[in-house]
């Protein structure tokens, strides 16, 4: 692997922080990229020391013609009694549009380090209503439920040269992680613009709300820092009625360096009474991710 | 079961279809009405790439299935959106006549397709949608952008070639899913093996299914199974279908489609016997080279077989009259 640590999602163990993250190894002739999942340890009471890291990408891509052939990015991770398991998106090349995406889960028994995939194909694809794009997993357990949120996208825009996706935040539930019921419904309104895209809603629950965490951008010339990512922020009591209010996010691009153009990916934990918040800057995670902590609580 | 030919029903090079469209007539599946038989199947058209796309189109037939009355004249139903399940075409195209309540409407005529559109390292990958027709069946649109059933962690790719019945309040499918790809040196792209399976709903969106095949090889793991039609005569379940080898099924009429045929006590164990299925090549002509996508369905208390000859449908479809 040789740039990227996209998505970061982390699991606690008892010395040590893992980070899970999508990594690419170099471009092939075309230019493109395949993605793959690897993580990185960091000590538990200083994550800015890096303990381990992982010794090969945690699962394999795809077969031929399989919905993750060419890329297994982003991954989300939870422990089910005493197995991990995780959620990603599948990626595979299309010809009018550069690409589609599915939702597979894959099961780790040896703490993490390696995931056998459940089946061949996707948990989570595209269906009536939610025709193409179904990306961006996070999974958490709430309620004795296990709750999915996710992206599907909403239309593909010909732009004369590479279609672009529109994409906004959805969610799931399901009781054994294998057969999910969909809500079928937008959870964000958009704020930026009609076609505004989300991405990597990334929910937590402290004091009595449930707080989400996710990135918003432009739909076309979002390479920039005008029109690049930024993170929003909506709370919800139920899980499924949120209210937006990204200037309560707390965090927005700096002034310079590697997180001045834009900031993505959000992904927040609870370590030992601190929450921190992990998240891509520049060229959405080329350069890596970086670490945030919150300063007072979340309300 | 013993099938007397009745030979080229509907040539297609003989016809002026919709949309531009000049070979093919693919897949022929029946809607029976009063006055006559409507038969909907798939035709082509090249894209700008120089590449097909499968477009739907139908011919009426009198309800003896004797003589052509009516071509569609216009689009039977639209092309799917940029990065949809259905981009690059619809092929088959099942329709069913029921009077639930799917879409606030009674008797309506519904349509579950077979969507394709284009991937980069294999040729195409397919899912089924459904789309609903207010007008008798002349135009269909579709009940959403995406597809009913696509791929499943159990059903990796390639769901498609759906078959739909209403019976007893359920909605039942039969329908094929893809099990591999595989290397076909000297072939266009690599080859595809995929098998039949059930699956039931109870509206026809939702739908369950054990990602199992039902149906047995007859000639080796790499069988290619495709599009199942279901009936039911004298207490038992019959089931047509196609099947091919993977590899070298285009040229060599060795290895080209046949009809296979199944029968099944309860609609779910089914048991293949091929031999009993009364039907094959004929020694010459426009199905003396390969037997593919057949669709049997009931009029006038005569149950009545359309099917595709050589080349896929490039010459049209006939059809065959059961015995009794």
């Amino acid at each position: 692997m040789r740039a990227f640590a996209q998505a970061p999602a982390t699991l606690l163990f008892d010395d040590r922080v893992r980070v899970y993250f999508s990594t690419r190894p170099e471009p092939d002739a075309a230019g493109q990229y395949v993605s793959l999942g690897g993580y990185v340890d960091l000590r538990r009471d200083n994550l800015f020391d890096v303990v381990a890291v992982s010794p090969h990408p945690v699962m394999t891509l795809g077969g031929r013609g399989a919905f993750d052939e060419f890329g297994t990015y982003p991954m989300t991770v939870a422990l089910d009694g005493d197995v991990i398991r995780a959620y990603y998106g599948g990626w595979t090349r299309c010809v009018s549009v550069p690409f589609d995406v599915a939702i597979g889960c894959a099961v780790s028994r040896d703490d993490g380090v390696t995931f056998v995939k459940q089946g061949d194909g996707p948990v989570l694809s595209a269906d009536l209503n939610e025709p193409f794009v179904i990306s961006g997993p996070k999974v958490r357990r709430f309620n004795d439920r296990w709750i999915l949120w996710y992206i599907a996208g909403t239309k593909w825009i010909a732009t004369g040269g590479r279609a672009e996706p529109v994409y906004r935040i959805r969610m799931a539930t399901s009781t054994d992680g294998m057969r999910w019921t969909r809500l079928h419904t937008e959870l964000i309104p958009p704020r930026l613009e009609a076609d505004e895209c989300q991405a990597s809603p990334d929910v937590t629950f402290a004091n009595g709300k449930y707080h989400m965490f996710f990135c918003y951008r432009y739909s076309l010339g979002y390479r920039g820092r005008e029109r690049g990512y930024r993170i929003g922020y909506a709370s919800s009591t139920d899980l499924t009625t949120w209210v937006r209010d990204d200037a309560k996010a707390g965090i927005d691009v700096s002034d310079n360096g590697w997180d001045a153009e834009m900031i993505s990916y959000p992904h927040v934990a609870e370590i030992d009474g601190r929450t921190f918040m992990f998240y891509l800057g520049n060229q959405v995670g080329r350069h890596g991710f970086g670490v945030a902590e919150l300063e007072g609580t979340l309300a | 079961m013993k099938w007397t030919k009745r030979g080229l029903l509907f040539d297609p090079t003989r016809h002026t279809l919709p949309g531009g469209c000049t070979e093919f007539a693919q897949s022929p599946q029946a809607l029976v009405f009063d006055d006559v038989v409507r038969i909907y199947f798939s035709t082509r058209r090249r894209d700008h790439d120089g590449q097909y796309v499968s477009h739907v189109a139908f011919v009426d037939v009198d309800r003896n299935l004797e003589h052509v009355r009516e071509i569609a004249a216009e689009t039977v139903i639209t092309p799917g959106s940029l990065g949809c399940f259905d981009e690059h075409g619809i092929f088959p195209f099942n329709v069913v006549r029921h009077d639930a309540n799917v879409v606030g409407q009674h008797d309506a005529i519904y349509a579950f397709t077979c969507g394709w559109s284009r991937r980069v390292s294999v040729p195409v990958e397919t899912a089924i949608g459904l789309a609903v027709s207010r007008d008798r069946g002349r135009t269909f649109q579709r009940t959403g952008p995406g597809p009913v059933m696509a791929a499943t962690s159990r059903e990796p790719f390639l769901v498609g070639d759906p078959f739909v019945r209403v019976r007893d309040g359920r909605w039942h499918m039969w329908y094929i899913y893809g099990v591999r790809w595989m290397d076909s040196p000297g072939e266009p792209g690599p080859a595809r093996v995929y098998k039949i399976a059930y699956a039931s709903s109870v509206d026809g969106i939702v739908w369950e299914r054990s990602g199992e095949p039902i149906i047995s090889d007859a000639i080796g793991a790499d069988e290619c199974q495709a599009l199942p039609t279901v009936f039911e005569c004298d207490g038992l379940w019959h089931m047509y279908f196609c099947y091919r080898y993977a590899t070298d099924f285009r040229a060599n009429p060795a290895r080209a489609y046949r009809l296979g045929y199944a029968w099944s006590r309860d609609g779910h164990r089914w048991i293949r016997d091929d031999q009993a299925g009364g039907i094959d090549v004929s020694p010459e002509g426009w199905d003396s080279e390969m037997l593919c996508y057949p669709h049997v369905f009931w009029c006038h208390d005569q149950a009545y077989m359309l099917y595709n000859g050589n080349a896929f449908g490039r010459q049209g479809f006939g059809v065959a009259v059961l015995e009794r």
